[in-house]
């Protein structure tokens, strides 16, 4: 299997080490990743809400790019991911709306044809690879820690856009795949409140890091009451808003959860065994030394 | 350029909210923030006309979780209207200053973070591939045909 | 029976008396009645002709018989108001005089010339020459007919034995007919046994209806069939043959529900009466009132499944040997002449909602199950507990809406929720009046009799009720508390109520296998699901299938009152049937000439009614003529004109085309329009006044399916200008859904114009309501306009080009030119 690997923004910038598990996990998986000259994404939290011809046509690019290559799109992000599902969707289904984007899109030679598929990394770990291969790679069970899975809103809302294909009775859909993937990797995914609740990053980053934070402590909250002792998460800005903002919410509230949050690659890094060094495990602010010497990777 | 949010989102669809409030009462923003909430959005839109939301700085709150969207029973696409209103309100010269300069920074480097010497150097030391710069004209000749900078006052 | 064959042409000469009615003023006062009573006089075939000033009133009605009898008249036509209206005075008028009422005629010169044409006298005038033209023309070909007498059976077959089910066959039993009371489940009763109180009185809901029950159980007229399905049904209003499977219950009647055999039965499953809140054995009785009174096995559940019996217990516990492991299902076959269809409806299943936690959070429950918590007789002994802890609750919230009136489950709001809810808080205040209990809703709507006084009592007796249902509901891991997480719409801000229990008051949908019921009994069902009426308000018990109604919730959702009114009224207009002991077919139905039919089936395929069936040796189609409803769809369908409509022939229809486009076929358009809606909105457009051009000419069929592609292909050959055709919208059709062959029809049309390079506009569809006065008369505005741009080179090439397609012989071949 072969993907064009989209990395946005923010994992490549600010958690390059992200980025690094992903492709060492990518590898012992058999999955092999091309990179392409893509631009950001752009951003359903800036570029769509200020100007929603260019989003899409920046969009359009991208996925031009891949359709190019012949390669489908595997994304990091959920913000990639639901700026290029959509996208990819609107302009398979609406051919006027292609048709304007390809005017666009001319003077760059590029012509949108909806040739490929756009596809998170958990979609492709879950649906493609499967949960057989992925337990085949694991020497390391995470020795049945409680981990809060946090999906991220862009990864499945709206579901109508995120995954048509398999709404359920009432029209909605229920990620169901960290918490699959985390089980064969010998952790204890566990439940708590306001499981879909967002981070709250986009308010943080556009508006008010303070509010949005508090969205973030109301999770951190369920989590605490549900015994959870670490947060796995599959997007960057939702990372930022467990690691970052729980530090930041510490200084104000001295909650004191001290809830590690890790990446999905990581923690799939982890069980696979691999080194340390390729698992970008420094650029964490709440420090994960108890989850490292659960599993016994401390040193 | 826009005039109407109704250019973009369908307001025949608005009827079909009764205000059962199940968009507010699961909405993130409303929860930490002073403001309106879908379902008052929704209504003002419908009632008083976009002029009633499209220049208060508060509809910049939302999240865009499209949590209310997920839990409306009649289905409406409330992220559109929701899409359709920040548009139109940026238009207006109603846009959070950060989310200008993210705009900004997709139109000068195509990316919306800066690549500065330490991200290249950090990522020189995890052996991950240089982040070259993009080719900007191709990416400056889209945005003059999608007509950015006439709709959006950027710096 | 056997079908009539139709008179194919009359032996006598035509003797026409026309009569050209001013109706004081109204059609005088426009058109000059005298001219075109002259010029009607001048009509081949037409005796006499008179204008008179109301043809009606007595003396009208009088001079009509008169001239019958003294001018030997075998034909009368009188040009007046709509046929919908006087027809019936004047068929009765001929046949006083002796001449068959078929042999009338109408033209409509009120509702379709001088009201909808006051401002244009000459014009209005030549209209109406070519309305009376058109129905002379008609007149010519009319043929005597007589009605069919079919009879009826005097037995009733009701389908559930819920509360309007067993109203129903009570009434019926009453009024001394055999009903076989039909019921899926081991015991009847229905939904309303499994209620605890009733809104708005608060009568406990078993205790009203046991009675009732029992009563249903040992009347003489009525034959109970419980664990009874319809497997088949055939036949006809009046004579319908019902196959039923009455599966075994492995205990016999002569069970005296002891309950001996419970006690040692090993086997246990959630029990489907307490909604699963309880566990009950494989050898049970649903419920303590069930009617009969008899034990069955579950042998689904029951050890001995396989036909070899593993465990004897309950057979060793019965004293008196009434368990029979070898018992078998039967199949009966019924005779009945009228059905009742009374099979109620299921509760939504709120598990799809993921956010409200149902069958996550263990106190989270459905107003159903609800009900069977607060029963005296449920699994709790009528103490409301928490199903976690088995605690009384100290806070409940009720959450309204849930699975109604929403595009994720179903659109309509299902009626009794409302009022549950408040009667269900009550029924809290009633027993634990410390109890703090919140509404969250979206309305309430409390419109009915008493239903206002039971929503203010709630207020007062310290209900909350808050306007805005949550958005979420989260459990507390230790306590299994639940906080409710929304909005308050009216306060504009928003709420988290930690409660001890959340009731989700659930909506109401159509059974799961209603589409069963719906193929067996060929109804036809709302987009909704609900069976559909023949009429939402005239007709609102009855189907479009004669001699077959509903009651209860089968049909919409409803309350137990509307629904036991409703089974009344199923009941008494059953009652009408069997009392006659015969119907009255209309003598408007389709007759095949067995000389023609080639067999293809094409009729039977778009019969409404399912009421054609071919012959199984010789493929000819056979019309049950007492359950044809006389649509004419496969008269239309027919490829070989093998068919005919009676009163509606081929014949009659081509030679009102021709005589329209007799004279400056240019300037005219021909409209088809069905008797119920179209024509009815043409009407309704003239007693509104509402003005409009004069080209076009009406044609009535009893329904738009009536028009086969011939027709139209043949007023474009004789020259006409533009056609159009028009019948009711699509699903309310009269006929079912015979429009939809019309739409097919005319598409048909729309594409030969396009391969043959003809403007396909000149061809018009349209769905007019009865009530679209309006829209008839901006419809003809448009078409007038069509016609103002038709150059006389499109009509020429038209006539040449629009070839007709080769057909078998037979009278709906167009009449030679």
């Amino acid at each position: 299997m072969k993907y064009a690997f989209f990395l946005g923004c923010v994992i490549p910038v600010k958690y390059p080490g992200f980025e690094k598990a992903t492709r060492e996990v990518m590898k012992v998986l058999d999955i092999e990743l091309v990179d392409l000259p893509f631009s950001c994404c752009p951003a359903p939290t800036n570029m769509k809400l200020a100007h929603y011809d260019t989003w899409l046509a920046l969009a359009a690019r991208n996925l031009c790019l891949a359709e190019e290559a012949g390669l489908s799109i595997l994304a990091m992000c959920n913000g990639c991911i639901n700026t290029l599902k959509e996208a990819n969707l609107i302009l398979k289904e609406d051919l006027q709306r292609r048709n304007q984007v390809n005017l666009a899109l001319e003077g760059s030679g590029h012509c949108f044809n909806g040739t490929i598929e756009v596809k998170h990394l958990l979609d492709v770990l879950y649906k493609e690879i499967g949960l057989e291969r992925i337990a085949e790679k694991v020497q390391h069970p995470l020795d049945g820690i409680r981990i809060g899975c946090h999906y991220g809103c862009h990864l499945y809302r709206p579901p109508r856009l995120m995954y048509p294909d398999e709404l359920s009775e009432a029209a909605s859909y229920v990620p169901v795949s960290m918490d699959q993937i985390l089980t064969v990797l010998g952790a204890q995914p566990t439940q708590y409140s306001r499981k879909f609740l967002c981070c709250g990053s986009a308010l943080g980053t556009n508006i008010d890091a303070q509010a949005a934070n508090e969205i973030t402590r109301e999770k951190l909250q369920h989590m605490k009451k549900h015994r959870i002792e670490a947060v796995s998460v599959a997007c960057p800005s939702c990372f930022s808003q467990f690691d970052r903002g729980q530090m930041m919410l510490e200084r104000k509230h001295h909650d004191g959860f001290n809830l590690p949050t890790l990446y999905i690659s990581q923690l799939l890094g982890l069980a696979f065994g691999l080194d340390r060094p390729n698992l970008g495990l420094g650029d964490h602010r709440i420090s994960l030394q108890p989850i490292l010497e659960r599993v016994g990777r401390s040193s | 350029m826009l005039k109407s949010i109704w250019e973009l989102f369908n307001k025949e669809d608005l009827f079909e909210c009764y205000q059962c409030a199940r968009c507010t009462g699961s909405c993130p923003a409303a929860m930490v923030m002073k403001c309106y909430g879908p379902r008052e959005t929704l209504l003002r839109c419908l009632n008083l006309g976009q002029e009633a939301v499209i220049n208060d700085e508060r509809v910049w709150y939302c999240t865009t979780c499209h949590v209310c969207e997920d839990r409306c029973p009649q289905e409406i696409n409330i992220s559109e209207l929701l899409t359709a209103i920040f548009n139109l309100a940026a238009q207006r010269g109603n846009l959070p200053e950060k989310i200008k300069f993210g705009v900004d920074l997709i139109a000068k480097t195509g990316r919306s973070l800066i690549v500065n010497e330490k991200v290249l150097k950090d990522r020189q030391k995890l052996s991950l591939p240089p982040l070259d710069p993009l080719n900007i004209d191709e990416i400056e000749g889209i945005l003059k045909k999608t007509g950015l900078n006439d709709a959006i006052e950027l710096s | 029976m056997t079908p009539k064959k139709v008179q194919r042409k009359e032996k006598e000469e035509p003797r026409i008396g026309v009569y050209v009615c001013h109706c004081g003023l109204n059609i005088g006062g426009v058109v000059d009645c005298a001219r075109v009573a002259e010029f009607a006089a001048g009509l081949p075939g037409v005796i006499l002709s008179k204008d008179n000033l109301y043809t009606c009133s007595e003396p009208g009605q009088e001079l009509i018989k008169a001239d019958i009898k003294e001018h030997r008249l075998n034909r009368v036509v009188v040009a007046s108001c709509t046929p919908r209206l006087h027809e019936p005075t004047f068929r009765a008028a001929c046949e006083d005089a002796g001449l068959n009422p078929y042999l009338f005629e109408m033209a409509n010169i009120r509702e379709h010339c001088s009201w909808v044409h006051l401002h244009d006298k000459e014009a209005a005038t030549e209209k109406a020459k070519d309305l009376v033209r058109m129905a002379v023309a008609r007149s010519k070909l009319l043929a005597a007919q007589e009605p069919l007498e079919v009879p009826v059976t005097r037995k009733a077959l009701v389908i559930g034995g819920g509360v309007a089910g067993i109203q129903a066959a009570l009434d019926l039993a009453d009024s001394g007919y055999k009903v076989y009371l039909i019921e899926k489940d081991p015991s009847i009763g229905g939904r309303m046994a499994q209620i605890d109180k009733t809104f708005p009185t608060m009568d406990c809901s078993i205790c009203i209806l046991a009675p009732k029950m029992s009563e249903a159980g040992r009347h003489p007229n009525i034959e109970l069939l419980t664990l009874s399905e319809i497997e088949g049904v055939e036949g006809y209003v009046g004579n319908f043959t019902v196959q039923v499977r009455k599966k075994a219950r492995f205990v016999t009647d002569s069970c005296t529900a002891c309950g001996d055999c419970v006690k040692v039965c090993p086997q246990v499953a959630p029990d489907e009466f307490n909604a699963g809140l309880s566990m009950r054995r494989a050898i049970y009785m649903s419920f303590a009132q069930a009617v009969p009174s008899t034990y069955q096995i579950d042998m689904d559940l029951c050890l001995n499944k396989h036909g070899i019996i593993a465990c004897d217990k309950c057979f060793q516990a019965c004293q008196r040997q009434c368990v029979d492991y070898s018992q078998q299902d039967q199949i009966l076959t019924l005779d009945v002449g009228t059905i009742i269809v009374a099979t109620g409806v299921d509760v939504y299943d709120p598990t799809p909602l993921t956010e409200f936690g149902y069958r996550k959070f263990p106190n989270v429950i459905t107003s159903l199950e609800f009900e069977r918590l607060i029963n005296a007789g449920g699994p709790s002994g009528g103490n409301l507990i928490r199903p976690s802890d088995q605690k009384i609750p100290k806070t409940v919230a009720f959450l309204q809406c849930i699975g109604s009136r929403s595009k994720r489950s179903n659109i309509y709001c299902s009626n009794i929720c409302c009022m549950n809810t408040i009667k269900d808080a009550l029924l809290i205040k009633e027993h634990w009046p410390e109890t703090k209990i919140l509404v969250f809703y979206i309305d309430i709507r409390a419109f009915g009799k008493g239903f206002e006084d039971l929503f203010q009592r709630a207020r007062r007796e310290g209900v909350s009720f808050i306007r805005g249902v949550p958005g979420e509901i989260i459990e507390d891991p230790e306590t299994n508390s639940l906080t409710l997480i929304g909005e308050d719409t009216l306060l504009s801000q928003l709420y988290r109520y930690e409660v001890d229990m959340a009731i989700l008051s659930v909506g109401i949908e159509p059974r799961k296998d209603s589409p069963v019921i719906q193929r067996l009994l060929n109804l036809s069902c709302a987009a909704d699901g609900f069976f559909l009426e023949a009429h939402p308000k005239l007709r609102p018990v009855d189907t479009p299938t004669g001699g077959i109604f509903l009651a209860g919730c089968a049909e919409g959702p409803k309350d137990i009152k509307d629904s036991v009114t409703q089974a009344s009224a199923a009941a008494s207009r059953a009652n009408i049937l069997m009392a006659q002991g015969k119907v009255i077919v209309e003598a408007i139905t389709a007759v095949v000439d067995e000389t023609l039919c080639q067999g293809c089936g094409m009729c039977v395929k778009v019969c409404p009614y399912s009421t054609i069936r071919e012959d199984p040796e010789t493929k000819i189609a056979q019309v049950t003529q007492a359950s044809c409803a006389g649509c004419g769809t496969c008269v239309a369908e027919c490829p070989f004109s093998a068919i005919t409509q009676r009163h509606f022939t081929d014949a009659q229809i081509f030679a009102q085309i021709d005589a329209i486009t007799e004279e400056a076929p240019e300037t005219k358009a021909v409209a088809f329009c069905c008797n119920w809606c179209s024509y009815a909105g043409a009407d309704f457009a003239g007693v509104s006044r509402m003005q409009y051009p004069t080209p076009i000419r009406i044609i009535r069929t009893m329904c738009s399916g009536r028009i086969s592609t011939e027709f139209i292909e043949y007023a474009f050959r004789r020259g006409a200008a533009a056609v159009l055709v028009s019948g009711c919208h699509i699903g309310d059709c009269h006929y079912i859904n015979a429009n939809h062959q019309t739409e097919k029809r005319v598409n048909r049309v729309w594409k030969k114009m396009e391969r043959l390079g003809l403007d396909k506009n000149r061809l018009q569809l349209a769905w007019i309501s009865a009530a679209e006065g309006n829209l008839f008369a901006r419809k003809m505005k448009e078409i007038d306009e069509i016609i103002q741009g038709v150059t006389p080179e499109e009509i020429e090439k038209t006539k040449q080009i629009l070839v007709p397609k080769k057909k078998g012989k037979g009278e709906g071949t167009e009449p030679k030119e």
